[in-house]
């Protein structure tokens, strides 16, 4: 990667906390996937928080990013949680008519890191439960 | 006297007063050669010869103004033959053209004559002589470029994009799809850089070249910029219309690899933006399935063209299998 990184993950307990700094294109996007899916692997997080606050604009593809890495995160054992979501954004995506029913999503980073501790702090958690078709 | 003979072939008193300086000189420098009785005659002959190239330089300085591409000062040795291959090309140029046209633009251009004369000796009006010279220039210009890279137009048309092009008239160049032809045509898109060079920039349009996955972004980004200058678009708006221009973006790359994205502002009917996305990849067989939720070749969502529908207040597409696809959409001001 070259430049200032346009993404950071970062370890808080058994959680990770990735932030998107900035617009991502469709290959920067995938490549997040990957580092991210890496990075719980490795540190054997449980939860995940993915702070998509920066973000003016979040398209299928973006979308169907997220929600691949929460349907990974999960077969892997982790909770996904996103936060950070703007409203003009959500409303975008509502009206883009995107299906994003199998992802938790929180207001913003403090609210996702106690849903995390909700859900996946006591046992690990059968998240996901409503499957989504990612 | 020089002073007369000079005057009664230049009009401009100032042109005018600098040659009969220089022809005087060059008598009083000749005078020692030249018998005293021969003197005068010299002297008009002089005359006659400084107006003359005097007219020849001028002539060439007007011609240059039409020059489409300048060149700056090249290496010495070529700039002869550079020059003469200049005026080989402004030379045929100028013969391809009408026979009214040609004089009508050398009576202007060359001889400095004003609209105004021009119409009365051709019992027509200004503003139609005007008219009439602006669309010369314009085939002028598309004919200078022909002649210098000694080049025909390889298809029928060619030349009325490039002439669209030439004479900056948008109404004409979206009537022969000029866009959609220069992604088509290479020797179009070399030959039209210059003539789109000429144009002054225009505030209310940017053109995005796609060539892959960080254009959709540069796409988003520089529509959602345009749109916000409107001043009349909240910013969910601008979010709707950054998301839309995202995913027509993406099916060029996905698609057609590559072609380009036009967001231009809109006055009439009503004020808006409106978004064209051209590409000349394999086309979509069957529009009417694309446009459905949930459709997709690829593994996408199949929400890109029908989300980008819902998301703007009008939508086309025209695609033809093996031609492309050109995708526009419009958002008003203040609906919804």
């Amino acid at each position: 990667m070259t430049g200032p990184r346009l993404v950071s993950i970062l370890r808080q307990g058994s959680h990770l906390i990735a932030s998107v700094h900035t617009a991502l294109d469709d290959t920067q996007m995938t490549a997040f996937q990957h580092d991210l899916v890496d990075r719980i692997g490795r540190d054997r997080s449980r939860g995940v928080v993915i702070d998509v606050a920066a973000l003016d604009v979040l398209d299928s593809f973006a979308t169907r990013t997220l929600r691949t890495i929460a349907e990974v995160a999960r077969l892997r054992g982790a909770v996904t949680v996103v936060v950070g979501i703007q409203p003009d954004v959500a409303f975008a995506m509502v009206s883009l008519g995107m299906d994003t029913g199998a992802l938790h999503t929180a207001l913003d980073l403090e609210e996702g890191l106690a849903l995390l501790d909700r859900i996946a702090g006591g046992r690990r958690p059968a998240v996901g439960a409503r499957g989504g078709p990612a | 006297m020089v002073r007369r003979i000079v005057a009664a072939r230049v009009d401009d008193a100032a042109m005018a007063d600098d040659l009969v300086q220089e022809t005087l000189v060059r008598v009083l420098a000749a005078a020692g050669r030249v018998d005293a009785g021969m003197l005068e005659p010299y002297a008009i002959a002089t005359a006659r010869n400084v107006v003359a190239t005097a007219w020849r330089d001028r002539d060439r300085q007007r011609r240059n103004q039409h020059r489409v591409v300048d060149l700056d000062t090249p290496d010495p040795p070529d700039t002869e033959l550079l020059a003469s291959e200049e005026r080989a090309a402004v030379a045929e140029a100028l013969a391809r053209l009408g026979d009214r046209d040609r004089e009508a633009l050398l009576a202007h251009e060359v001889s400095g004559r004003d609209t105004r004369s021009l119409a009365a000796e051709l019992g027509s009006t200004p503003g139609a002589v005007a008219a009439q010279l602006h669309r010369a220039r314009a085939r002028l210009r598309v004919e200078y470029l022909l002649a210098r890279d000694h080049t025909e137009p390889p298809t029928d048309r060619c030349r009325p994009v490039l002439l669209a092009l030439s004479s900056g008239d948008r109404r004409r160049q979206r009537e022969v799809e000029a866009g959609r032809h220069l992604l088509e045509c290479d020797a179009c898109a070399g030959l039209s850089q210059p003539l789109l060079d000429r144009a002054p920039p225009r505030e209310d349009a940017v053109r995005i070249p796609v060539d892959g996955d960080g254009d959709v972004v540069a796409a988003r980004q520089a529509a959602r910029e345009l749109a916000a200058r409107l001043g009349c678009f909240s910013r969910t708006d601008l979010t709707l219309i950054a998301t839309a221009v995202s995913e027509v973006t993406r099916n060029i790359v996905k698609f057609a690899g590559s072609g380009e994205v036009v967001v231009e502002v809109l006055e009439e009917p009503r004020t808006g933006v409106r978004v064209t996305a051209r590409d000349t990849g394999p086309g979509i067989p069957d529009v009417e399935r694309a446009l459905q939720d949930g459709y997709s070749t690829y593994a996408g969502l199949g929400l890109g063209l029908p989300g980008a529908r819902r998301l703007m207040d009008e939508f086309a597409i025209a695609s033809e299998v093996g031609r492309g696809t050109t995708v526009t959409m419009t958002r008003w001001c203040g609906e919804r």
